[in-house]
C-alpha cells in the first residue's frame, strides 16, 4: 500500500480512517505493514488519530477530520492543518469488529515503537501477541533492535522467533516451532497443528521431529493449565459455598434455628459495601481502592447488628417452636428485600473495582487466575481461620461450643445460654456480611442477590455435620469441587442434579453428615 | 388457637390480595387500558418501567382530546414476576374492569400463561418483547420481531465480511423456551447453509446461575480450535446477563479475540460493570437509544421530563426497546381504535389492516392485517465505554415479519 510507505501521507491516513469499513481496515493494515519503516513522528501521529478513533474523538466532516477533546465536543483541531474548526456536522464513526481489530493491531504497533515507558511498550506487544500471524517481521526487528528494556528485549525477540513459522529456512523454522511451544496455549497448539499439512512434514525428519515435539511439548502443558484451572475453578467455587454457609453452620448448629434469611444478610454485607465506598468516594476519594478493606470491619458489625436485632425482636420468642422460627426468619427476609429495594431500588449496584480485584493474570498455559476470585478464596480462607480462633480460643469460643453439645448441662453450671446465643447469632450473622463483601467483586449486587445461596448453603451445611465448621469446609470443597468436575461432561443444569441426587444418597448412610458433632440432650 | 386449613389460608391470602392487585386511577367515563408487568419480584427492573411507558403515551393521547371523543384511563397492576398470576390479574381485567387492551408481559412463559385467557376472553394483549417467534394468535399483537427479523439479520452481520465472518457458534443460554427454540432454529439456518454440526456448542445454565467460570474457559478452549472465527450467541437473561460478562473480561477475552451476541442484553443490564472490557460486544434490537433522528430526541426529552414531573423510580436517561415498543403499542392501538370508530375487539382488529406509526426508532411500523405481527426496523448495537450501545448497523427498512420460521 504505497500510501503508507515513508513519509506518511497525514491527508490520506485522515481520509481513510473517515472513510467506509473497508477503508479503515485497509489504513490500519496499512499501517502494520508499514510499521518496520515510518518515522517515529509520523507513528505518533498515526497513534493519535486511531486512539481518537476507537474513543469516537474522530470527527468527520467531508472536507476532512477533526480530533475533539472529549466525545461531542462543539469544535476541534482539524487532524492535518490543527486549525481549530466547528464539529457541528461531523459524524463520529463507529468501528465495527473487524475494523476494531484491525485498529487495536495497529495502535499496539504504534505503541511497541513510540511509547516512553516500558509497561505501554510491554502493553502493545501484549496486543501483538494475539495476532502475531499477521504482525510482519520487520516490525518486531525494529522494536528489538530499539528496545532498552532487558526483560522486554528478550520477549521481543522469542516472539520474532516464534513468527518466523513459515520462514523458508529450515533452521530458523525449527527455532520457531521451539519457540511457540515455549509458551503453551490452545492457540499455539492451533498453530502447530495446521504445521502437519505442510510438505515440509512429509519431506524433512527433522521439521517433523522438531514439530511433533513441540506439539506433544505444547498439549501437554495445555492439559496441565486445564488441570489448573479445574482446580482454581473448584476452589473458587467452594470459597464463595463456604463463605455463605459458615454463619449458618454456627446459627443452625447451636440453636437449631433454620434461618432463612441468611441470604438477606449476604444482600445486606454487600450494601454496606457500598455504602462504605459511596463514603470513601465523598470524602476520601484519594483512598477509593482501599474501600472493600475498609468495607470488612463495617459489614461485619453492621450486619451482626442486624442479626442481633432480629434475635432479640424476633427469635428469642421461638425457641421451643422451630418451624415457626422458620417461617419468621423468612418473613425477615422478604422484609429485608423490599426494604432494600424501597429505599435503594432494583438496579444493580455501581461498584467501582480496584485493580486487586478485576482482570486476571494468565498464570500457565490457558489457565488464567482472576483476580476476584483470588480475592474471594484468600477471604474464605482468613475468615476460616478468624472463625476457629474465635471458636477455639477464645471465652466466647468456650461458651459457644459447650451451649451446642449440651445446652442444659451448660446452664446449669451457669453459663447465660441467652446472651450466648445472641452472641452466637451475631457472629453467625457477621459472617454473612463478611460473605456479602467477598462477593461484590463477583456477583451483580441487587436485592435479590441473596436467594440463590439460601439453598446451597444449606446443603453445604447439612452435608458437612450440623455445627461443624470443619465440615462446612470439607463440603464445601466436595460440592465446589464436584460441580466444576461435572459441568463440562454434562452442562451446568445437569451438575446441580446429580450433585444434589448425590448428597442425598450419602444422607442416607450417614444422616449427620460428615463430621457429626456428638451432643448430649 | 383457631384451626388454620390451606384452604381457609389460600382463601385468605387471596382477598388480602385482590385490592392490591388493580389500582385504578381516576377519571370520568374513561376507556380503560391494562398493563401486566411486574413492580416486585425479579423483572421489576425492567417491567416496571414499562408501566410509566403506557401512562406517557396514554397521557400524550388524552391531552390530544383522547380516542373517539374519550379519555384512556390505565390500570396498572402487579403480577409480581410470578407466571400464573399474569393469567389471573389478566382475566380480573378483562371480566371485570373490561378493559379494551392489555399491554404486558416480558418473558416468554409469561405470555403463554396470558394467551388462554386473552383468547377465550377474546380481549387483546400488546406484547413488546422480541421473542422466540411461532406462534400467531388473533388476540396477541407482536410488537416486536420475531427471530427471522431480529436474530437472524445480526447473526448474518457477524458471519459476513462487515462482521468477523464468524464460522463458529457457541451458544449459552438459560433453560427455557425462548433460548432453546432461539438455538433451535439457528441450528436449523446454519444447518441450511452448510455449516457442519461440528462447528456450533450448546450449553444451558440454570435462572440465576452466576458461576460461569467453567463457561468462559469453554469458550477460550473452543474459540483456540481451528476452523474459523468464534462468536458466543448468549441468551441467558437476568442477573446471569452481567455476571457472565464480568467473567468474560475478567478472564481476558475481548471483543475482537470473541464477539459476544447477546440477544437479551439491554443498557440496564451494563449496569454496576465495568465496560471499558467490553467494547464491542453486540446485541440487536428494534430499537437503541442512540438510534438518530428528531423523532428519537423528542421521546428522551419526553421521557425525561415524564420522570421529573410524575417522579418515576427509573433512570430519566435510560431507555430501552421495550419501552419504546410498549409506548408504541399504545399509539397504534389508538389509531387502529380511531379508524374503527370503536372500541370492540373485533373491529379494532379489523382496523390493524394497513395502519403505520412513525415511532422514535426512525422506522415506520406497518401492519398488513394478515397477523398481528408489526414490520420493525433492526439496529445491531455495539457496547460502548459508558454503559451504552453505539449503532454498528441499522437495515435500510423495516423487514415484513415472517411468524414461523422455517428453519426448525
Amino acid at each position: 500500500m504505497p500510501a503508507f510507505a515513508a513519509p506518511l501521507d497525514r491527508a490520506i491516513l485522515a481520509g481513510a480512517l473517515c472513510g467506509d469499513g473497508a477503508a479503515q481496515v485497509g489504513a490500519a493494515e496499512g499501517l502494520v505493514r508499514a510499521g518496520g519503516d515510518l518515522p517515529a513522528d509520523d507513528l505518533a501521529y498515526a497513534g493519535r488519530l486511531l486512539g481518537a478513533l476507537v474513543e469516537r474523538r474522530l470527527a468527520c466532516l467531508p472536507d476532512g477530520a477533526l480530533l475533539l477533546a472529549g466525545q461531542n465536543a462543539p469544535e476541534g483541531q482539524d487532524a492535518v492543518t490543527d486549525a481549530r474548526r466547528p464539529a457541528a456536522e461531523a459524524r463520529a464513526p463507529v468501528l465495527g469488529l473487524r475494523q476494531r481489530a484491525a485498529v487495536e493491531t495497529a495502535r499496539g504497533v504504534v505503541a511497541l515503537l513510540t511509547e516512553g515507558t516500558p509497561a505501554a511498550r510491554a502493553a502493545g506487544l501484549a496486543v501483538l501477541e494475539r495476532r502475531i500471524t499477521i504482525v510482519p517481521a520487520a516490525v518486531l526487528d525494529r522494536a528489538r533492535d530499539a528496545e532498552s528494556d532487558a526483560a522486554l528485549k528478550g520477549t521481543i525477540a522469542s516472539l520474532a522467533e516464534a513468527a518466523a513459522l513459515s520462514s523458508p529456512d529450515p533452521v530458523r523454522r525449527r527455532a520457531a516451532i521451539a519457540a511457540v511451544a515455549a509458551s503453551p496455549s490452545g492457540a499455539a497448539a492451533a498453530r502447530l497443528d495446521a504445521l502437519k499439512s505442510d510438505p515440509a512434514y512429509r519431506a524433512d525428519p527433522a521439521f517433523r521431529v522438531a514439530l511433533d515435539a513441540g506439539l506433544a511439548q505444547v498439549r501437554r502443558a495445555v492439559a496441565i493449565g486445564d488441570g489448573l484451572a479445574i482446580v482454581y475453578n473448584g476452589l473458587s467455587f467452594a470459597s464463595i459455598l463456604f463463605m455463605a454457609a459458615a454463619g449458618l453452620a454456627i446459627i443452625f448448629g447451636l440453636m437449631g434455628v433454620i434461618n432463612l434469611a441468611q441470604g438477606e444478610f449476604i444482600m445486606l454485607g454487600a450494601y454496606t459495601t457500598y455504602g462504605v465506598q459511596e463514603a470513601f468516594r465523598r470524602f476520601v476519594p484519594g483512598l477509593l481502592d482501599l474501600y472493600l478493606v475498609a468495607a470488612v470491619p463495617v459489614a461485619f458489625l453492621a450486619v451482626a447488628l442486624v442479626g442481633i436485632g432480629v434475635e432479640a425482636l424476633v427469635l428469642r420468642h421461638l425457641y421451643r417452636r422451630p418451624l415457626m422460627s422458620l417461617l419468621a426468619t423468612w418473613a425477615v427476609s422478604l422484609f429485608l428485600v423490599n426494604l432494600v429495594r424501597v429505599t435503594v431500588g432494583t438496579q444493580n449496584l455501581q461498584f467501582s473495582m480496584p485493580a486487586y480485584v478485576s482482570g486476571g493474570v494468565p498464570v500457565y498455559a490457558d489457565f488464567v487466575m482472576t483476580w476476584n476470585r483470588l480475592f474471594a478464596i484468600g477471604f474464605a480462607v482468613a475468615t476460616l481461620f478468624l472463625t476457629l480462633l474465635i471458636l477455639r480460643r477464645t471465652p466466647l469460643g468456650l461458651d459457644i461450643r459447650a451451649v451446642t453439645q449440651n445446652r442444659d448441662m451448660a446452664a446449669c453450671l451457669g453459663l447465660p445460654t441467652r446472651r450466648i446465643d445472641r452472641l452466637a447469632f451475631g457472629l453467625g450473622s457477621g459472617l454473612a456480611g463478611l460473605a456479602g463483601v467477598a462477593l461484590c467483586p463477583i456477583y451483580s449486587v441487587n436485592p435479590g442477590m441473596g436467594s440463590g445461596f439460601i439453598v446451597d448453603s444449606f446443603m453445604v451445611v447439612v452435608l458437612g455435620g450440623v455445627g461443624s465448621l470443619i465440615g462446612t469446609l470439607v463440603a464445601a470443597v466436595a460440592v465446589g469441587g464436584a460441580n466444576v468436575l461435572i459441568e463440562p461432561i454434562s452442562g451446568a443444569v445437569a451438575a446441580k442434579v446429580i450433585v444434589l441426587v448425590g448428597i442425598i444418597l450419602f444422607l442416607q448412610r450417614r444422616p449427620k453428615g460428615l463430621f457429626a458433632v456428638r451432643r448430649r440432650r | 388457637m383457631t384451626h388454620l386449613t390451606r384452604r381457609s389460608f389460600v382463601g385468605a391470602a387471596a382477598l388480602l390480595a385482590a385490592p392490591a392487585l388493580i389500582r385504578p386511577s381516576l377519571a370520568a367515563d374513561p376507556v380503560k387500558l391494562g398493563c401486566l408487568f411486574s413492580s416486585s419480584g425479579t423483572m421489576a427492573n425492567l417491567e416496571g418501567r414499562l408501566n410509566h411507558v403506557v401512562r406517557m403515551a396514554a397521557d400524550e393521547i388524552n391531552g390530544r382530546g383522547g380516542v373517539n371523543g374519550r379519555q384512556i384511563e390505565v390500570l396498572t397492576s402487579d403480577p409480581a414476576s410470578d407466571w400464573p398470576l399474569y393469567a389471573q390479574v389478566g382475566r380480573q381485567m378483562l371480566q371485570q374492569e373490561k378493559v379494551a387492551a392489555l399491554f404486558g408481559c416480558w418473558t416468554s412463559v409469561s405470555r403463554k400463561s396470558v394467551l388462554p385467557v386473552v383468547e377465550q376472553n377474546d380481549g387483546l394483549l400488546f406484547y413488546p418483547l422480541h421473542f422466540e417467534g411461532d406462534e400467531n394468535s388473533k388476540n396477541v399483537v407482536y410488537m416486536n420481531s420475531p427471530p427471522a427479523s431480529s436474530v437472524l439479520p445480526a447473526v448474518d452481520y457477524l458471519m459476513g465480511p462487515e462482521g468477523v465472518g464468524a464460522k463458529r457458534f457457541f451458544m449459552i443460554g438459560s433453560d427455557y423456551v425462548w433460548p432453546r427454540t432461539i438455538n433451535k432454529q439457528l441450528k436449523g439456518y446454519w444447518k441450511s447453509k452448510g455449516i457442519p454440526e461440528t462447528a456450533w456448542r450448546e450449553e444451558y445454565v440454570p435462572f440465576g446461575f452466576s458461576n460461569f467460570q467453567t463457561l468462559v474457559n469453554q469458550v477460550r478452549s473452543f474459540a483456540s480450535q481451528p476452523g474459523g472465527q468464534a462468536i458466543v450467541v448468549l441468551t441467558v437473561v437476568g442477573s446471569s446477563i452481567p455476571d457472565f460478562l464480568r467473567e468474560f473480561a475478567n478472564q481476558g477475552v475481548t471483543a475482537t479475540d470473541v464477539p459476544i451476541l447477546g440477544l437479551d442484553m439491554v443498557e440496564a443490564d451494563l449496569e454496576g460493570l465495568d465496560t471499558a472490557k467490553l467494547v464491542g460486544h453486540l446485541n440487536c434490537w428494534a430499537y437503541l437509544q442512540a438510534a438518530k433522528g428528531e423523532r428519537n430526541k423528542k421521546f428522551l426529552g419526553d421521557w425525561a421530563a415524564y420522570v421529573k414531573a410524575k417522579n418515576v423510580p427509573f433512570s430519566a436517561d435510560t431507555v430501552i426497546d421495550p419501552m419504546v415498543s410498549a409506548y408504541d403499542s399504545v399509539h397504534l392501538w389508538a389509531l387502529a381504535a380511531a379508524k374503527a370508530g370503536s372500541f370492540a375487539v373485533p373491529e379494532v382488529r379489523q382496523a390493524f389492516a394497513n395502519l403505520s406509526f412513525d415511532d422514535p426508532s426512525g422506522y415506520t411500523l406497518t401492519m398488513t392485517g394478515e397477523n398481528n405481527y408489526v414490520s420493525r426496523g433492526v439496529f445491531i448495537g455495539s457496547v460502548n465505554e459508558k454503559r451504552g450501545f453505539d449503532v454498528l448497523w441499522q437495515s435500510a427498512d423495516a423487514p415484513k415479519p415472517v411468524p414461523f420460521s422455517p428453519y426448525g
